[in-house]
This record gives C-alpha cells, sequence and structure tokens, in this order.
C-alpha cells in the first residue's frame, strides 16, 4: 500500500504545529466514515479532524463527495457507516443540537422574494429562537461584519449575485455558530468582494470560529486555509498543510538555480545532473538564465551540490525551492485518485 | 422542429405520468359512453341519451381545462427564470417569438393529446344519434380548444412577468377566476333589460368559455332565470377569446423582449427614515404603512407562518386590510342587491348563491394556496435552510397550514354578511344555514389538506398544483356529473351515493337548494370528509417528516 493510501485510511493529523491561527481543540471530527447510494460508494472511509479557529480547505473535482460530507455534517444526510461529531455532538443522533453549532451556507441562496433582507434574516434569527431583543441588534452586526449593512431594507429577489452571497453569509452567522461550512462562498464575486470575503473569513477564524470551506478557486483558499483536504472519489487523498500535501503526494521537490550568464546553463545542468538520482529530470532553460531540478534527496545534499556549482566557477545568484501550489497538489491528487480507481476497476474486472 | 416543443413536449409525452393521465381519460370517457349504450333492440331516435352523456362529459372536459390546464404554462416561463436557463434561452440565436411559441406550442400539444383521446368516446356519443347541431361534438371540442388557448396565453403572460412559481400560480388562478367569473356577473343581473348596457353586459359575458359550453350542450345559460339567449355566444366566445389570446401572446412577446431577468425592485424610502412630517403623513393615510421596517417576529408567533405571510403579495397586513374592505365592499353589494331587487327569489335561493360562491372561491383558491407550500421550497431550495435551522416538522407544517387557514378564513368571513342578509328576510332559515356553513368549513379544511399532501409528494409546484386541483375537484364537483345525469341514466340511490361523497353538494342540499333537497346527505357527508380528511393530515404529517430527516 502506498503511503499516500496509509495516510488516507488513518486520516488524522494532528492540528499542531501546521495550524496557522488554531489551536489543538478538536471541533469537527470524522471517523471512517461512508455513504453508499445503492451500489455507488460517495464516501468511502473518510476520516479527518479540524480544530478550534482552524480554516480547512476541502476540495475536490465534481461529485468526489464533498457535498455529501458536508451533507452528513450538518445533519441532512446519515451515512452508511462512521461517525462524525461537531463540537462533541453526534450528527446523527442530535441532528437539532447539531444546528445550533454549525451555520452552513449552501452553494445556492434560497430566496424568498417579496421580503427585505432585514426581514429574512430576522425569519432565521426567530427560527433559531434568538430572543426579539438581542435579534435586531444581531442583525445588525451580521450585517457589518459581512460588510453589508445597506442591505437590509432592499428585496431580496433583487440583491445581485454577489450581494446575496454577502446576504448568505450574514444568515450563516446568525446564531453565532461554533463551525461555519461554507461551499464556494467566493464564487460569483467580484476582486474586491472576494478580498474582502477572504479578509472576512480570516476574522471570523481569529475569532475562534471553525471554517469548513470549499472552493473551485485554489489560490484564493491557498491564500486563506490553515490546512487542506483533498477528497477524490470519495477518498481522502491527503490533509495537512500546502507543503505537507506536497511532500505527502509527491516525495520529489522541485529546485531552481539562477545562473549570472545564459551561456553557463549547460555547464550547470551537467553538474546537476551528476547528483540527481537516475533519471532525475533536470530542464535547462537558457532563455531564464535558470536550470529547474527535480530531486528527493536532503537538504545536506542539496547543500553539497550548491557548494560544488560555487567551487565550478558558475556564477548562481539564487538557488532555491519552488513552492507546490494547491492547483499542482490537487491535480497530482486527483491523477492518484483516477489511478487508484481504474486499479481497482481492473482487479474487479479480474476477479 | 421548434426545440422548446420537441423538449417540452415530446420530454412530457415520454414520460409514464402522460400515458397513465391519457390511459385514465381514455377509460373513463369509454365507460361513460358504455354505461348509455343502448342494450335493448331501441334506439333513442331524438337524441335525449346521448346528450345526456355528452354533457356529463363536456362539463367534465371544462372542469378539466379549467383547473388543470393554467397550472402548466404558470410555471413555464418562471421556472425557467428561476433556474436560469431563461437567460440561455434569450442568449441563443431564437427570438422571443420562437421562444414564446416553442412554450405555446409545448402546453397546447399536451392539452391537445388529452382532448384528443377523447375524441373516440365523444364520436360514440354521436353515434349514439339523433344530436342536434346545437349539441355538436365538433363545436363543444372547437369551444374547448379556444378555452385551453385562451387560459394558456394568460398563463404564459402571467409567468413572464412573476418571479416565482407559487406566485405566477395564484395570479394566473386569480386571473382564472376573473375571466371565467366575472363576466357572468353584469348579465346576470341585468338579463332581461334593454338597452346598451344589457348589450355590453351580453358581450362581456362571452369572455367566459361557461355560457358557450353551456349553449353548446343545448343548456340555457348561468342564471338565464327562464329567458332565451340569443343564440349567438359561441361565434362572439371564440371570437373573444381568439382577440384576449392575441392580447396577452403579444404582451408576453413584447415582455420576453424587453429584459424579463431585471428582478431590480426599489426599496423606497423607509418611513423610519423620512421626516417628521413625512411619517405623520403616512401615518395618516396608511393604517399599516408597507414601507415601515417591519417589527421582529415575536417568538410566540410560529415563525413560518409569519414569513408565509410576509412572502405572498396579499399576506402582508397592509393587503390583508385592503382585501377585508373589499370584501366588505362586495359583501354590501351583494346585501343592497338582495334586499333591493331580489326578495323575490326567497331566502334558499339566496343561501344557495352565496353558498355556491363560496364553494367557487374555495375551490379556485385554496389548492392554488396550498399547492406550493412544500413544493415551491424544494423547488426554490429554501427546504434545505428550513432543515437547517431547529424547527421541528411539526412547526413548520403548523406554520404554513396556518398561512393557509388564515386568507381562507378571511375569504369565508368575507361573505358573511350575504347571511346576515339572509337572517333579515326570513330568520328561521338563518339556523337551518349552519349545517350548510359547518359542509363548507369540511370543504375547506378538506381542499387545504388535499392540496397541502399533493405539495408534500411533488417536487414541482406546477405538478403539486394540478394534482391538487385534481383532488379537490374531482371530490367536490366529479359527483355533479352524476347529478347531471339523475334519473337517467343514473338512478336516485346512485346519485344519493355519489353526492354523499361531495361536501359541496351536502351543503346545498343541507340548504335545501333547488335539485339537491330530495337527498339525504348528512351526516354521512361529514364522516366521509372528516375520515378523509384526517388520513390525509396523517399522510402530510408523515410526509413532512419524511421530507425533514436525514437523507
Amino acid at each position: 500500500m502506498s503511503k499516500l493510501s496509509e495516510y488516507s485510511k488513518t486520516g488524522h493529523k494532528s492540528g499542531g504545529d501546521d495550524v496557522g491561527t488554531g489551536t489543538d481543540e478538536l471541533v469537527v471530527d470524522i471517523r471512517e466514515l461512508s455513504k453508499k447510494y445503492g451500489k455507488f460508494t460517495a464516501l468511502d472511509r473518510l476520516s479527518l479532524s479540524v480544530g478550534k479557529g482552524q480554516i480547512l480547505g476541502f476540495i475536490g473535482p465534481n461529485g468526489a463527495g464533498k457535498t455529501t460530507t458536508i451533507k452528513i455534517l450538518v445533519g441532512l444526510a446519515r451515512p452508511t457507516s462512521g461517525t462524525a461529531t461537531v463540537g462533541g455532538i453526534d450528527c446523527v443522533a442530535a441532528p437539532r443540537q447539531l444546528k445550533r453549532l454549525i451555520g452552513y451556507m449552501p452553494d445556492t441562496f434560497g430566496s424568498y422574494d417579496g421580503m427585505r433582507v432585514g426581514e429574512y434574516l430576522d425569519f432565521f434569527g426567530a427560527a433559531f429562537r434568538i430572543p426579539r431583543r438581542t435579534r435586531a441588534k444581531r442583525i445588525d452586526e451580521v450585517l457589518e461584519l459581512a460588510r453589508c449593512p445597506k442591505f437590509k431594507d432592499l428585496f431580496v429577489e433583487s440583491l445581485s449575485h454577489g450581494m446575496r452571497q454577502k446576504v448568505a453569509l450574514a444568515r450563516t452567522m446568525l446564531h453565532d455558530p461554533l463551525v461555519l461550512i461554507l461551499d464556494e462562498p467566493a464564487n460569483g464575486l467580484d476582486p474586491p468582494a472576494r478580498i474582502e470575503m477572504r479578509q472576512l473569513l480570516l476574522d471570523l477564524a481569529a475569532r475562534g470560529k471553525t471554517l469548513i470551506v470549499t472552493s473551485h478557486i485554489l489560490p484564493e483558499l491557498a491564500r486563506i486555509c490553515d490546512r487542506v483536504a483533498i477528497i477524490t472519489r470519495g477518498r481522502l487523498r491527503a490533509i495537512g498543510t500546502l507543503d505537507e500535501i506536497a511532500r505527502q503526494l509527491n516525495p520529489q521537490r522541485t529546485m531552481e538555480v539562477l545562473l549570472t550568464e545564459e551561456g553557463a546553463v549547460d555547464r550547470a545542468a551537467e553538474v546537476i545532473r551528476r547528483h540527481v538520482e537516475a533519471g532525475g529530470e533536470v530542464t535547462p532553460s537558457p532563455t531564464e538564465s535558470a536550470v529547474r531540478f527535480r530531486t528527493a534527496k536532503s537538504d545536506d545534499a542539496i547543500a553539497g551540490l550548491l557548494g560544488e556549482l560555487v567551487s565550478a566557477g558558475l556564477g548562481v545568484i539564487q538557488f532555491r525551492e519552488v513552492q507546490t501550489d494547491l492547483e499542482e497538489a490537487f491535480m497530482t491528487a486527483a491523477r492518484v485518485g483516477d489511478a487508484e480507481a481504474a486499479a481497482d476497476a481492473a482487479k474487479a474486472g479480474l476477479t | 422542429m421548434n426545440p422548446i416543443i420537441r423538449r417540452e413536449l415530446l420530454d412530457l409525452l415520454r414520460t409514464r405520468t402522460a400515458t397513465a393521465a391519457m390511459i385514465a381519460l381514455a377509460v373513463v370517457c369509454s365507460l361513460l359512453v358504455l354505461v348509455r349504450w343502448p342494450t335493448g333492440g331501441v334506439s333513442d331516435l331524438n337524441g335525449a341519451r346521448s346528450l345526456q352523456v355528452l354533457r356529463v362529459f363536456g362539463y367534465g372536459l371544462l372542469a378539466g381545462v379549467l383547473f388543470l390546464v393554467p397550472a402548466f404554462p404558470a410555471t413555464s416561463i418562471v421556472w425557467e427564470k428561476v433556474n436560469g436557463t431563461l437567460a440561455l434561452l434569450l442568449n441563443s440565436p431564437m427570438s422571443p417569438w420562437s421562444i414564446y411559441i416553442g412554450k405555446l406550442g409545448g402546453v397546447l400539444g399536451f392539452a391537445v393529446v388529452l382532448l384528443a383521446v377523447t375524441t373516440p368516446a365523444a364520436a360514440a356519443c354521436h353515434a349514439l344519434g339523433g344530436m342536434s347541431a346545437k349539441g355538436g361534438v365538433v363545436l363543444l371540442y372547437a369551444v374547448l380548444a379556444a378555452a385551453t388557448i385562451q387560459l394558456t396565453t394568460l398563463g404564459l403572460l402571467v409567468s413572464s412577468r412573476e418571479n416565482s412559481s407559487d406566485a405566477a400560480l395564484r395570479t394566473t388562478y386569480a386571473l382564472v377566476l376573473a375571466v371565467v367569473v366575472l363576466p357572468l356577473a353584469p348579465y346576470w343581473f341585468l338579463q332581461g333589460g334593454s338597452g346598451p348596457e344589457v348589450d355590453l353586459a351580453s358581450l362581456v359575458r362571452c369572455l367566459s368559455p361557461v355560457p358557450a359550453v353551456m349553449e353548446t350542450l343545448g343548456n340555457t345559460g348561468v342564471g338565464d332565470r327562464g329567458l332565451g339567449t340569443e343564440g349567438d355566444v359561441v361565434p362572439r366566445y371564440l371570437g373573444l377569446s381568439l382577440l384576449t389570446s392575441i392580447g396577452c401572446a403579444l404582451m408576453t412577446v413584447s415582455g420576453l423582449g424587453r429584459n424579463p431577468l431585471d428582478r431590480s425592485r426599489p426599496a423606497g424610502v423607509m418611513t423610519q427614515d423620512r421626516s417628521l412630517s413625512g411619517r405623520a403623513a403616512r401615518r395618516i393615510f396608511f393604517l399599516v404603512d408597507p414601507q415601515r421596517r417591519s417589527g421582529s417576529i415575536n417568538l410566540l408567533f410560529n415563525p413560518v407562518l409569519v414569513k408565509e405571510l410576509r412572502t405572498r403579495r396579499f399576506g402582508r397586513s397592509h393587503w390583508v386590510l385592503r382585501l377585508i374592505a373589499l370584501c366588505a365592499i362586495l359583501s354590501l353589494g351583494l346585501s343592497y342587491i338582495a334586499v333591493s331587487g331580489a326578495l323575490a327569489w326567497g331566502s334558499q335561493s339566496v343561501g344557495g348563491v352565496i353558498i355556491l360562491l363560496q364553494t367557487f372561491l374555495l375551490i379556485l383558491f385554496v389548492p392554488s394556496l396550498a399547492s406550493g407550500l412544500i413544493s415551491a421550497e424544494r423547488e426554490g431550495g429554501t427546504w434545505r435552510l428550513l432543515r437547517m435551522t431547529p424547527l421541528s416538522a411539526g412547526a413548520i407544517l403548523r406554520g404554513k397550514l396556518l398561512s393557509v387557514a388564515w386568507p381562507v378564513l378571511l375569504l369565508m368571513c368575507g361573505t358573511l354578511p350575504g347571511y346576515m342578509v339572509m337572517a333579515m328576510v326570513e330568520p328561521d332559515q338563518f339556523v337551518r344555514m349552519q349545517r350548510p356553513l359547518v359542509c363548507l368549513g369540511v370543504t375547506a379544511i378538506f381542499a387545504v389538506l388535499a392540496s397541502a399532501v399533493a405539495s408534500s409528494l411533488f417536487r414541482s409546484t406546477a405538478a403539486a398544483t394540478a394534482a391538487a386541483y385534481l383532488i379537490v375537484v374531482g371530490v367536490c364537483l366529479a359527483p355533479f356529473l352524476i347529478w347531471l345525469g339523475k334519473d337517467s341514466p343514473f338512478g336516485h340511490p346512485t346519485v344519493e351515493a355519489a353526492l354523499a361523497c361531495s361536501p359541496i353538494a351536502a351543503a346545498l342540499g343541507a340548504a335545501d337548494f333547488q335539485g339537491f333537497d330530495g337527498y339525504d346527505l348528512l351526516p354521512l357527508n361529514w364522516w366521509i370528509t372528516g375520515g378523509v380528511s384526517i388520513f390525509l393530515l396523517f399522510v402530510l404529517a408523515l410526509r413532512t417528516r419524511q421530507l425533514c430527516r436525514p437523507e
């Protein structure tokens, strides 16, 4: 079994040092969660946890099982097996208690025509039994927090998509939930609104809220999430910080050497080829006066390579590791998922 | 072929529901003819028997057209709008006219297929022989086809203007009421007179398909009181329905051509933000100011009830007050007419007319109000939000049912002054009218529950509305088709058994309304309707609980 598969089976990773603003206190805990619709397995023994104040980016291709996981977490679906708790409350056993702990913002707004925004929020406030005296104040607070205090008197049906997203977020925060689960919150927002939304989510995490955010805008997600979980075909492929995920998915890292002269590129490439593993990928780029290579060697070995390049009289002006971005990690995870699925299918065919 | 027709009609015809509807219709129509098919060697040369069957079947088809057809066009365009597919259609090379013709063709095509399924039975009626030109099958179908086109174009017009399926349904059915019933009123009061106003009333009456169908089937018009009609109602109706259809089509297409997706709605200046004088002025002119920020929902009230009333155009307090005022004016008008000129009718006639009016209002409005209670939430994606609140299934259901019960109660109370007039005319009769009033209450409960059950069973509001009308009209009015064939072909026990199932017939029977006074329908009907209502409530509670549960 591959390292990745092993990881996906246990799934848990301590919140500890990989969490930016969060703490070790677990708020969301999912263990061996499976969901089957007839013969189709939507979720396959998914396990993950999120600590207090953390922002977890939950990503995966369409149909990967993200919405199913969210539905189970918010009490809208029952798992076939496994457990999920939020704030210690079992999502299956106590769904009504759970609803007070979770604020869920689905990808569709859910508009009631003929209502003003203030009335719309007042209805949800009343549904959550927020006392009248504090409700009006709370509505003003969440509208302020969602950066849309002037929307209060507007009719819900006349709001633009971006405005609706803000109102939906205000609705989600209305009952002051412990966990916010946001499905594509930045979808349809213009750049300024997206920056605002990003800042808002960071503010909420700083206030101790736990956030689970799904998005297909991966660079956006990479900027706010403490940890990322990648799910494909119902299985957790990786979870952790971006660096951890990159290492889990691909043990090799990409290094870049920037040289003073274009003519030194080929010589530098020769030196590097001697050092990297057999079949290691070395890509000279004369136009950029740079050489990129991939290696699984240790930091000491790489430091030795730098010394050799300098001893060879090559003018090295930069020697650095190229950071893997979330998109690359996601694509690698998707490929691993596809390969596993193909292998499973072949195995099933043979039996 | 227009791609919209292909999508809407062919896809619909491929469904099992459509096949089942066609088979059921064909079987019912065939059975009707079989009942009257001569078994002996004697032939009915004057055509009375075939006309009896044709009447049962003609009024049944008219009820189907009036109650079922509008549900489909009413939700056709608005559904595309809500789901965002109208933008795609308008962005395609298709012109607004092509889109409109596609939509119209889709709905009309299905209606035509359903009408066509009934034609063999109609032809068999004709084959029974002796049918006069007045009772001609072709003419009946021509009138029904014109009514279908008229109501479809009206529904599409409303659908292009509204922003939600349930609002479109309510408006469409209110307009159907306006088109079918209101044109009859002026003629009803002015008939027998002469002058331009009578001619105008006679023309206006022809906007409704009811007199045309009645003339085709050899009956006199509604409330003709023995006076003969000119006999030109059918051509007038065909002409007027064509004109109104063209008018509706032009308005719809021009609306589609502008920008139907522009949902901007100005918020206006809130009263609290106005100057002191502005606030004072509005205080004088508005008893309940619509521009005033609403207060927070009191936790003693069910929030779903308040939400339903706030989202319903006529649910807000200022509209409720306007509706009450309108009802009061109408009741006073009715009282004036009853006291001044119609005392000769007798209190039984007055009572019967009031019951019929209330019945019609109930049958028309209750399904349109209640059939979107759950289906509209599921269709619009808000059901998930409701499920995410700590509200229990019971609380949601209570709020929803009360939100329908409240306007229905107001509607019923709006006609109470008529009973007061009756009490003045003949105090003894007032005591006797208590039983019909109980029957109407039972009808209202049954109609609300049946429509709510339909709403919980279907995801599409249009399908739920059609099903709700089918159930309510089927139970309340279908026994009247048997009653139309009283004495022949149906005997007294058969008619009595059929009428015992209809709470409306029971109400008319209790009021000793002419034609219903010979039947003993109570308390059997209360037991039947009450039992069915309890069963429906049970199904509704179960279904709501099921829908609120995790998947």
